[in-house]
């Protein structure tokens, strides 16, 4: 697991570095803002620490200059204690957490881990639920026929397996699956479940969507 | 020109065979004619007959262990006629093999329904033996357009594979395109069923 540590303060960058080390990460250490750029620009990292007041180029901006790359990487800000602006410039900047100076180790190992936990432990496994298994590698929907499947048609049956409990509305659909796209209608929502309900058929499942625009989209079993 | 047809594995059978092809293609055409007052459009997009060649059926037999006799030829291998259907849309398949069934006009020896369970391969079309006027057996083969397109250009592939090295990647990966074709169909035949809804909507 790759980390860079951007941290002017010479002492509590090398102090930072050596527990990361420590803990097994591999650390590439950055003192400026521009240090930070160069390394994102060689390098891939699946976390960024980044200290917002740092010379040459603040972290704010830096991490800015990293969002407008597409660099999704999770990115930790360290702030001043009572710096509120600070923070919030932050997280709106694309930040995904800040810890407040003085802060103690344990909790940045802590927040490392959350961070970096959430790309390797969610949304990689194949998905189950009655006959059907959805990989997420491949898009597969497979019971004992086979069908691949589009990304939005994806995204779609894995919200509907995650959800299995409760019925899904069209709102909260178009929310997580059509998110980047305003036009995007509960039409488009209704048209993506009759695709799958026809390739739950298709694939011979046992498998159906039950519910409608109104009442919101749920996994049922045909009996 | 005797000569020639007694030496044929179809003995003198051939007009016969091809009397009776071209009946089972006119009942087709029929079916078609049906359909398109329903639908608003002819379901079939193209549609073939065909003799098994002279040297396909004896390589058959040979293959089968069976005598290159017409008796073989006519009575055990059951595909002497064929037929192939390729339809624009999924469930048009289904609408002809019914039409078939109900017509009432042939014994229905067997059907195979690969696109409910794609062959392993990821080969898909439904495959119907029937037998007509008491005599002659036909195999009838009926698909989409991207089913058959498949099927085609994994013939052309069929023999390359094996010469390649990466037979295991290029099996794996014919078989991903047959299941995203497959998909791409039933996203079509969904939209068309909106679309009908939406006309027979119209009209009321």
């Amino acid at each position: 697991m790759k980390i860079l540590l951007a941290e002017d303060t010479k002492d509590l960058n090398r102090a930072l570095c050596a527990v990361l080390n420590h803990e097994g990460y591999d650390v590439d250490p950055a003192f400026d803002g521009e240090e930070v750029i160069e390394h994102i620009e060689r390098d891939s990292y699946d976390c960024i620490v980044l200290d917002i007041m740092m010379p040459k180029k603040d972290g704010i901006q830096a991490l800015k200059e990293i969002r407008e790359k597409n660099i999704i990487t999770p990115v930790i800000m360290l702030t001043a204690k009572s710096e509120v602006d600070d923070r919030v410039a932050g997280l709106d900047a694309g930040a995904d957490d800040y810890l407040t100076k003085p802060f103690a180790m344990k909790e940045l190992l802590a927040r490392v881990r959350a961070l970096t936990r959430r790309k390797a432990e969610y949304g990689e496994g194949d998905l189950k639920f009655n006959d059907v298994t959805l990989n997420a590698q491949t898009f597969e929907l497979a019971s004992e026929n086979s069908v691949r499947l589009s990304v939005k048609e994806f995204e779609l049956m894995q919200l509907l397996i995650i959800n299995r409990d409760h019925s899904v509305s069209a709102e909260y659909i178009l929310g997580n699956v059509w998110s980047r796209e305003p036009d995007a209608r509960p039409d488009t929502v209704w048209l993506y479940i009759s695709y799958l309900k026809r390739k739950l058929r298709a694939v011979a499942s046992e498998t159906q969507i039950a519910g409608d625009e109104n009442n919101g989209y749920i996994l049922s079993v045909k009996r | 020109m005797e000569n020639t047809l007694n030496q044929s594995i179809y003995g003198d059978h051939k007009p016969a065979l091809e009397k009776t092809m071209n009946q089972i293609l006119m009942h087709i055409l029929e079916i078609r004619k049906q359909m398109e007052a329903s639908l608003g459009m002819d379901p079939v997009e193209h549609c073939l007959g065909r003799i098994k060649s002279e040297e396909s059926m004896r390589e058959k037999c040979r293959r089968k262990n069976l005598p290159e006799t017409t008796e073989s030829a006519l009575g055990s291998i059951y595909d002497a006629i064929g037929l192939r259907i390729v339809c624009a849309f999924v469930d048009d398949v289904y609408t002809i093999r019914d039409y078939i069934v109900d017509s009432g006009r042939y014994e229905i020896i067997n059907e195979k329904d690969y696109i409910r369970r794609a062959k392993p391969n990821g080969y898909r079309s439904y495959h119907m033996i029937l037998k007509a006027d008491g005599q002659y057996y036909a195999e009838i083969q009926l698909r989409t357009i991207s089913m058959d397109t498949w099927a085609a250009l994994e013939h052309h592939l069929k023999y390359k594979k094996k010469v390649s090295g990466r037979q295991e990647l290029i099996v794996s990966e014919l078989k991903r395109c047959a299941d995203e074709l497959a998909s791409t169909d039933l996203s079509m035949q969904t939209i068309r069923d909106m679309i009908l809804e939406y006309n027979n909507g119209e009209d009321d």
